[in-house]
């Protein structure tokens, strides 16, 4: 089933065009990586799906991006709800200067999502166990997310993003400031979120577009060359600079 | 005849500046490695020129007064007269010389000034010839050590080490000597005033020290209830107690706007237009506060039916604080601004809105630093003199009325040094004894706001 539609989007940076008429449809609870090399767009093309470039003054978006059938770009739609259904975990973990707890509970409380304590310390205790962090920090939910270790907090940010249970989430190169050891259990992680999630995930890291994904999109200069499954674009590319790309020629 | 010896000097400088580099050319050509770049070369040789001009030319300064006054006063050593009268003597002379006397001029007194002339100019042309032919033999000595090409950049980068040590120490020493005659001073005037009165009396009058006949001897029991520091050290939190109502809640706000909704355009010139009222003396506010504010608070304060005295805190500490507006607008601005954009960006994607975001995340973060920098401004309203001077008056009242005047520790330091005083009075002294106690309050503020501003930075770097 088809969660996510674009439809002719076009991405200006001032005068400046980022992204170029990108048509993707991305298929509900599975996995979709963007690859492509530095400065294509995939990540411009993944902060439209929340309106996160609406935060930078000089960036335009055109274009429709619809969301179970809805027009994101439309005047209608309301942002704060929109976050709530997509979430985002960033390149560098980011855990507010707060409390393990406070980080979890930041969302639900901004979206009025707990009647009581308990009400949110179900909600801390479960986010906090589907982002497989529960064992490592239920001790010390009321330290400062920051003093956790890299791969600890940057699951501590999964958590956090799926504290108010959203459709899609999206991950922004996840695993680029970590380990090959943090990698794995977020890679692991994903895979076991896309059972409820939506997952979209840019990554620079071509083995790990082919380990966590079931379709794959290459962008190139602002450009989408080839969509399609991983497997697919993997094995039997039909562009030459997908198949350039994928083997390491150039990128 | 100084400032010609002085140009000449450097421009020698200059000239062995220029012989150094040269010089080390002239090694680099004959295929020879120079153990530094060549301006290392010409810095040693200018060095070796200023160091003993500078010393040569500090002694001098030392000591050349000393010995023509030895000199001319030695005509003087076979009649009995007093030290002081001998100083006199050497200052008539002095002013004779100078062409400035107005007294009875004795043929004695008209020849000492001849010696005393004859002295000075000898001394000068001694100074010329000694420093600029130890100059010249320094800066030979020098010219030899690089012609062998050995090393220059060490002891010219210890040299500006040795200049910049200086300088600082020069600053360090400054407060120190500062701070100990405050001390001094202090512990006088508590030898005649006793702590307890100071700290606890609540009846601030010096002006009643200056009844004392001077051929008196002193009498501290006359001094009861004569410096009573309560109500000056109440005012002054007053007063600075209405500044920072006035400052912490604009400023705070105009920093927030300034950070977070502010426009790029809009914040290029909203925040110089808001730091130009830092840059006004605070003489202007005072005025501004004692000519326009005190009487607009007072007319106001009548048709309402409030009895309102034209100097008043109120008007004051208002004042100031819009003085302090821009010192935490553009702290807090700072320290807003250096937030990670990570955790805005994070809290956004949560779904929060910009004034969500700001209240829970940025604020929170930014909290250490916005509050060093009202810590800061509450130094400046506790040390700001001018306004209070002006527009609030110098009665000591112990009020917590707004609407009436009411005085400051500063203040009253103005109005205690001002004029003629006395080394030695209590009077005099309790002047230093405020500036103690507002130099240990402002102090402790200081340190805590330091302390406070390197947490913050500890948890961004």
């Amino acid at each position: 089933m088809i969660k996510i539609k674009a439809k002719n989007v076009d991405v200006f940076y001032g005068k400046k065009q980022a992204l170029y008429n990108i048509g993707l449809d991305i298929e509900e609870n599975q996995v979709t990586a963007l690859i492509g090399p530095s400065g294509c767009g995939k990540s411009t093309f993944l902060r439209c799906l929340n309106r996160m470039n609406d935060v930078i003054d000089i960036c335009s978006v055109k274009g429709e991006i619809l969301i179970n059938d809805f027009n994101i770009n439309d005047k209608s739609c309301d942002v704060v709800r929109l976050r709530e259904k997509i979430g985002m975990v960033f390149q560098k973990p980011n855990p507010f200067p707060k409390t393990v707890y406070e980080n979890i509970s930041y969302g639900p409380t901004i979206h009025g999502m707990a009647q009581s304590k308990q009400e949110m310390d179900e909600i801390v205790e479960t986010s906090l166990k589907k982002a497989a962090l529960w064992e490592e920090v239920k001790d010390r939910l009321h330290e400062p997310g920051t003093g956790l270790s890299g791969g600890q907090q940057q699951r501590l940010c999964i958590a956090r993003a799926i504290s108010v249970r959203p459709e899609v989430i999206l991950m922004d190169e996840p695993c680029s400031a970590l380990d090959p050891i943090a990698t794995a259990q977020i890679e692991e992680l994903i895979d076991e979120l896309k059972k409820e999630h939506t997952i979209i995930i840019v990554t620079h890291s071509m083995a790990q577009a082919a380990r966590v994904s079931q379709n794959t999109g290459f962008f190139h200069l602002g450009h989408l060359i080839e969509h399609g499954s991983t497997d697919k674009i993997f094995k039997n590319p039909d562009n030459t600079k997908t198949q350039d790309y994928i083997t390491g020629r150039f990128g | 005849m100084n400032l010609i010896l002085f140009t000449f000097i450097v421009l020698l400088g200059f000239t062995s500046y220029y012989f150094g580099r040269k010089k080390a050319y002239t090694i680099q050509s004959s295929n020879k490695r120079l153990t530094a770049l060549p301006q290392f070369y010409g810095y040693y040789l200018a060095i070796w020129c200023a160091i003993p001009a500078f010393i040569i030319f500090s002694l001098w300064a030392i000591f050349e007064p000393t010995i023509v006054k030895l000199l001319v006063l030695s005509d003087y050593s076979n009649q009995s007269y007093l030290d002081d009268e001998l100083n006199l003597i050497y200052e008539k002379t002095k002013s004779l010389s100078r062409g400035q006397f107005t007294g009875e001029i004795t043929p004695f007194i008209e020849a000492s000034a001849e010696k005393y002339l004859s002295l000075r100019s000898i001394a000068q042309s001694s100074k010329a010839v000694i420093v600029l032919s130890i100059i010249i033999a320094s800066v030979a000595y020098a010219y030899k050590r690089i012609s062998s090409n050995s090393r220059t950049r060490e002891p010219v980068e210890k040299f500006l080490n040795a200049v910049l040590f200086t300088a600082s120490l020069a600053a360090i020493l400054t407060t120190v000597g500062i701070v100990f005659s405050l001390i001094f001073q202090t512990i006088d005037f508590f030898k005649v005033i006793p702590l307890f009165d100071f700290v606890f009396g609540t009846h601030w009058y010096p002006a009643k020290a200056f009844v004392r006949d001077s051929s008196e001897a002193l009498d501290p029991s006359m001094y009861s209830d004569t410096f009573g520091a309560v109500p000056i050290f109440a005012g002054t939190f007053f007063i600075a107690f209405i500044a920072m109502c006035v400052a912490i809640p604009i400023g705070l706000m105009s920093g927030i706007y300034l950070a977070e909704y502010a426009s790029s355009k809009v914040r290029q010139y909203a925040k110089p237009l808001i730091e130009i009222l830092a840059g006004i003396p605070t003489v202007v506010y005072g005025f501004f506060a004692a000519l326009t504010v005190g009487p607009f608070l007072k007319e106001l304060g009548t048709s309402m039916g409030l009895e309102v005295s034209a100097e008043s805190a109120l008007a004051a500490g208002g004042v100031m604080g819009i003085m302090i507006i821009p010192f935490i607008s553009s702290l807090s601005d700072d320290v807003i601004t250096s937030v990670p954009q990570s955790l805005r960006d994070g809290s956004y994607a949560m779904g929060a809105t910009k004034s969500e975001t700001i209240k829970r995340v940025i604020f929170p973060a930014a909290l250490p630093g916005i509050v060093g920098s009202i810590l800061l401004g509450v130094s400046r309203a506790i040390g700001e003199t001018m306004i209070v001077v002006m527009a609030s008056g110098l009665a000591a009242n112990l009020t917590l009325n707004p609407l009436e005047s009411t005085s400051t520790i500063t203040a009253q330091i103005v109005v205690i040094l001002i004029g003629d005083q006395a080394f030695g009075d209590p009077k005099t002294q309790a002047a230093f004894a405020l500036g103690m106690s507002l130099f240990l309050v402002t102090l402790c503020l200081n340190i805590v706001a330091l302390r406070v501003v390197k947490k913050y930075r500890e948890k961004y770097e």
